[in-house]
């Protein structure tokens, strides 16, 4: 016991989950660096006095609006679907609890295309209530896509899964013993998820929102292709209309304060209600059944959901390949480039995280210091971290040909993707009670032997969720790609957005599909995977 | 172990990525070349912002006949340029193409492009449609034209942009964001044939014309018109001419409904092109002259502009299936012109509520 807790052994411990902590920091922290100082140094142009005496206000203000209705669809949807699907059953229960996740593999881009052109003037949905209706193209009210309410719409029908996924495994590992408790006590089912499992899963909550709506700050292809001017596509603006990569990176800070700021709602909600499971008594959740009316409204509730985000874009996307017959020649290319891209980030960024993860665990200021900086880089436009990348790679001289732009990409996946990785990781860890490590420590468990056969099995379920939601982001993933992939590297994402900015939707419809697809497989392992996965099963 | 097996299988590509990019560095450095030229092809790095599957074919007949071989890095435009101010010196870049005068004016602006002399070149190429520098060179025509209801629009109603100022259009008007290129071009244009005070006038009552806030692209804003959303659209030519060549009958509908004008933009017509601009440090610079000028020979031209559906440059090639002849004017004001107006037309468009 004495030698666990040795200086000699606290130094060794300090240094095995600090050092690799402090390398990841610093090589994650250099492209925000270097955004940041272009920023400060480059930024006060008279571009930039231009956009804040026009533009700047309505940036931030349509930012603002989209993130708040994202935030409220996000959580209308997901947490009573993460709910139904775990505590009822219902006719295609079982089909829905996976099916829910499905839009993970639809980017938010994708999307866009897609319900831009089902919901346009010209499109089939209009078209056909004017045919039904006898109406003038100017007779009547239609919802407006190409508007901020129109892109939540989107952003929100993609990142969904983020919460429905987090609050569906809050829920499955609560204790049911707690939730039955309640019951036993006579609370009513309604005050029973407000007073016990909402407050329980609230934390796991919170964080898959904050991912969600860093992802949807950071969307640049969704807004871009509606023509919503949020602070993202106000970058760019500033960037190709007016040149002025200084002024971007200022409005990139605008975006990183933003981040910051939705991680520390977050961890205040950790802090609030950070709940370890102290039970050990796991047992196979009982669904009561719903009645017949609310079992039949649960089951549209669910399917209305799979339509909104993944089914309805898709099938429009697939009736114009088909209606158009553009054929796949030359999309095997970028298909391969897209996974060798996707598995070599998703490597990169799972060792981060899990070294970052095991370094929050134990706590200290560069731990939270390796946290921030990895929040920041998800809600920064990858374009803009590539541009950092570029810089910082300038600087050093390196020549960005062949191998060295893959890594540099590669680099870029890790700032802006880690996080994505160590919070599920972090989140398996802290479903584990503090006391286990303690325990580990006092058997005389080396901190090293404390990794491996402690820690890692815990944090092993986190990092399957980890690998696949990286898997699938870098497959989406597309700014950073667009700059810094070297020559005949296009992935189907590059394709997809090129043709679709070309106004040539019938030859973006098939690489989007294939993106989808691409990403389909390891939605349904990890979909699997966390319904093996839960406590107490084996 | 599922996990261990990615890391392996992520590192052997790793591996295999880094031997194909050292083989293309190694095939680019001019001792190389010279020594191993039988075995080894010289290589063209080009910088395009287009996207079509036909490119290749272009390549291909360009490696036929001169024996370099082209690799090609697509995006689109600004990133291109961001990129290639990143690179510096250091770009692989030999040859920048891009739609777009206004475009290629923002890479000599950035100083990523050289002057270039070819006899060829500038025999080919109208002068009006080179830079006066020699720094780019259009390669293919693309016009901007209104697009109009055939049921309730005359056509001399809108025989100029100008038109579109009027009242007869209040509420009839569908285009595109105000940050587009196109647009900036037009407006760079008109400030250059009426005067920097009547542009930004146009640019006011035309936005005040709007049927709708501005969304979408060119071919979003046609189609608006077929389905009756507004009478007039600002598009460029090709968009009206792929739908009327689409595979699909909703595309080729909205053709039947609407019809172009080649609009006035006060000394004729709104003409742009995509234009190729040898890089400011292209490693290969005599193979990157070659490009453009294959570009400008008939064979490179009717592959240019075959699926793009532009006008050929060069006088005398035939033109693309479907596309009815382009108007006679040639065009007056150099498009050198429109990127140096640029800065002024964004800010323009923005003053008078153009989103």
């Amino acid at each position: 016991m004495a030698s666990a807790f040795s200086p000699k052994a606290l130094a060794g411990q300090a240094l095995l989950s600090r050092a690799p902590l402090g390398l990841a920091t610093l090589v994650l922290a250099v492209p925000l660096a270097a955004a940041a100082l272009s920023a400060v140094f480059a930024g006060g142009g008279e571009a930039w006095q231009h956009i804040v005496s026009t533009d700047l206000l309505r940036f931030s203000l349509t930012t603002a609006v989209v993130l708040v209705l994202t935030a409220l669809l996000v959580i209308a949807a997901a947490i009573p679907a993460a709910w139904l699907v775990t505590m009822h059953a219902f006719p295609g229960r079982g089909l829905f609890e996976w099916l829910l996740i499905l839009p993970l593999a639809a980017p938010g881009y994708v999307v866009a295309f897609a319900y831009s052109d089902l919901m346009g003037v010209a499109g089939p949905l209009q078209s056909a209530v004017r045919e039904a209706t006898g109406l003038g193209a100017r007779d009547y009210w239609f919802p407006d896509i190409n508007s901020p309410a129109g892109l939540a719409f989107i952003l929100a029908g993609t990142l969904y899964p983020y919460v429905y996924l987090s609050a569906r495994a809050a829920f499955t590992t609560t204790s049911v013993c707690a939730i039955e408790a309640a019951r036993t006590l006579g609370t009513p089912p309604l005050r029973t998820i407000w007073r016990v499992a909402l407050p329980a899963a609230r934390p796991a909550i919170a964080a898959g929102l904050a991912l969600a709506l860093m992802e949807a700050a950071a969307d640049f292809g969704a807004a871009d292709y509606l023509g919503v001017r949020t602070l993202t596509v106000g970058l760019f603006r500033a960037w190709s209309s007016f040149g002025d990569a200084g002024a971007a990176a200022r409005m990139a800070m605008l975006l990183l304060v933003l981040a910051a700021a939705l991680q520390w709602i977050e961890r205040g909600q950790r802090g609030r209600a950070g709940s370890e499971a102290t039970s050990k008594r796991w047992r196979q959740i009982e669904r009561t059944p719903l009645p017949a009316g609310p079992g039949a409204l649960a089951a549209l509730f669910c399917f209305g959901l799979v339509v909104w985000g993944f089914g309805a874009p898709l099938l429009r996307l697939g009736w114009i390949a088909l209606e158009t017959g553009h054929r796949g020649a030359g999309l095997w290319g970028p298909l391969a480039t897209s996974l060798t891209l996707a598995a070599l980030g998703t490597a990169v960024c799972v060792m981060l995280g899990l070294s970052v993860a095991l370094g929050v665990r134990r706590g200290g200021a560069l731990a939270q210091l390796a946290r921030s900086v990895l929040a920041g880089g998800y809600a920064v436009p990858g374009a803009v971290l590539a541009l950092g990348a570029i810089v910082a790679a300038a600087t050093f001289q390196i020549n960005l040909v062949g191998p060295f732009a893959v890594l540099l990409l590669v680099w870029v996946y890790a700032c802006r993707f880690t996080t994505a990785g160590a919070e599920p990781i972090g989140a398996a860890l802290a479903r584990a009670p503090a006391s286990m490590g303690d325990a580990a420590r006092a058997l005389s468990q080396s901190p090293a032997q404390r990794i491996w056969r402690v820690e890692l099995p815990v944090a092993r379920s986190g990092a399957w969720v980890a690998a696949l939601i990286l898997f699938v982001e870098i497959l989406k993933e597309l700014p950073a790609t667009l700059m810094l992939r070297p020559a005949n590297w296009d992935t189907l994402a590059v394709r997809a957005y090129d043709y679709a900015s070309d106004e040539r939707l019938a030859a973006a419809a098939l690489p989007c599909l294939m993106i989808v697809a691409a990403g389909l497989a390891p939605v349904l392992v990890l979909s699997w995977q966390l319904a093996r996965s839960r406590p107490g099963q084996p | 172990m599922p996990a261990r097996f990615s890391l392996v299988s992520s590192l052997s590509a790793l591996a295999a990525l880094s031997a194909c990019g050292n083989a293309a560095d190694t095939a680019q450095t001019p001792d190389t070349t010279a020594t191993e030229a039988a075995a080894e092809p010289q290589i063209l790095t080009l910088y395009s912002a287009r996207h079509y599957d036909g490119d290749e074919a272009l390549y291909d007949r360009f490696e036929a006949e001169t024996g370099i071989r082209v690799r090609a890095r697509e995006s689109r435009a600004a990133q291109l340029l961001e990129t290639m101010k990143a690179e510096g010196a250091a770009s692989p870049a030999d040859v920048v193409i891009a739609a777009d005068a206004g475009t290629l004016w923002r890479f000599k602006d950035a100083g990523l492009t050289q002057s270039v002399e070819s006899e060829k070149l500038d025999s080919a190429i109208p002068a009006a449609l080179r830079d006066v520098d020699g720094h780019w060179f259009g390669l293919a025509k693309r016009y901007r034209v209104i697009a109009y209801d055939k049921e309730n629009v005359a056509p001399d109603s809108i025989a100029a942009f100008a038109d579109l100022s009027g009242e007869a259009f209040d509420g009839e008007i569908c285009a595109r964001s105000s940050s587009n290129i196109y647009n900036l071009s037009l407006l760079g244009h008109l400030i250059e044939t009426q005067g920097a005070e009547a542009a930004e006038a146009w640019a006011g009552s035309v936005s005040g014309n709007f049927a709708r806030d501005p969304a979408g692209g060119d071919t979003d804003q046609i189609k608006a018109v077929a389905a009756g959303a507004c009478q007039v659209a600002i598009a460029n030519h090709y968009y009206w001419f792929r739908l009327a060549g689409s595979e699909s009958e909703s595309d080729r509908q909205v053709t039947e409904k609407t019809a172009l004008v080649f609009a006035n933009a006060g000394d004729g017509p709104h003409v742009n092109v995509t234009a190729g601009a040898v890089a400011a440090n292209a490693p290969n610079r005599e193979a990157a002259v070659a490009f453009l000028e294959f570009l400008a020979t008939e064979t490179g031209q009717t592959m240019l502009v075959a699926e793009t559906r532009e006008y050929p440059v060069v006088a005398g090639v035939p033109l693309p299936d479907g596309l009815i002849p382009p108007p006679d004017a040639e065009p007056v004001t150099p498009l050198s012109r429109l990127g140096e107006n640029q800065v002024a037309a964004q800010r323009m468009f923005d003053r008078a509520g153009w989103p």
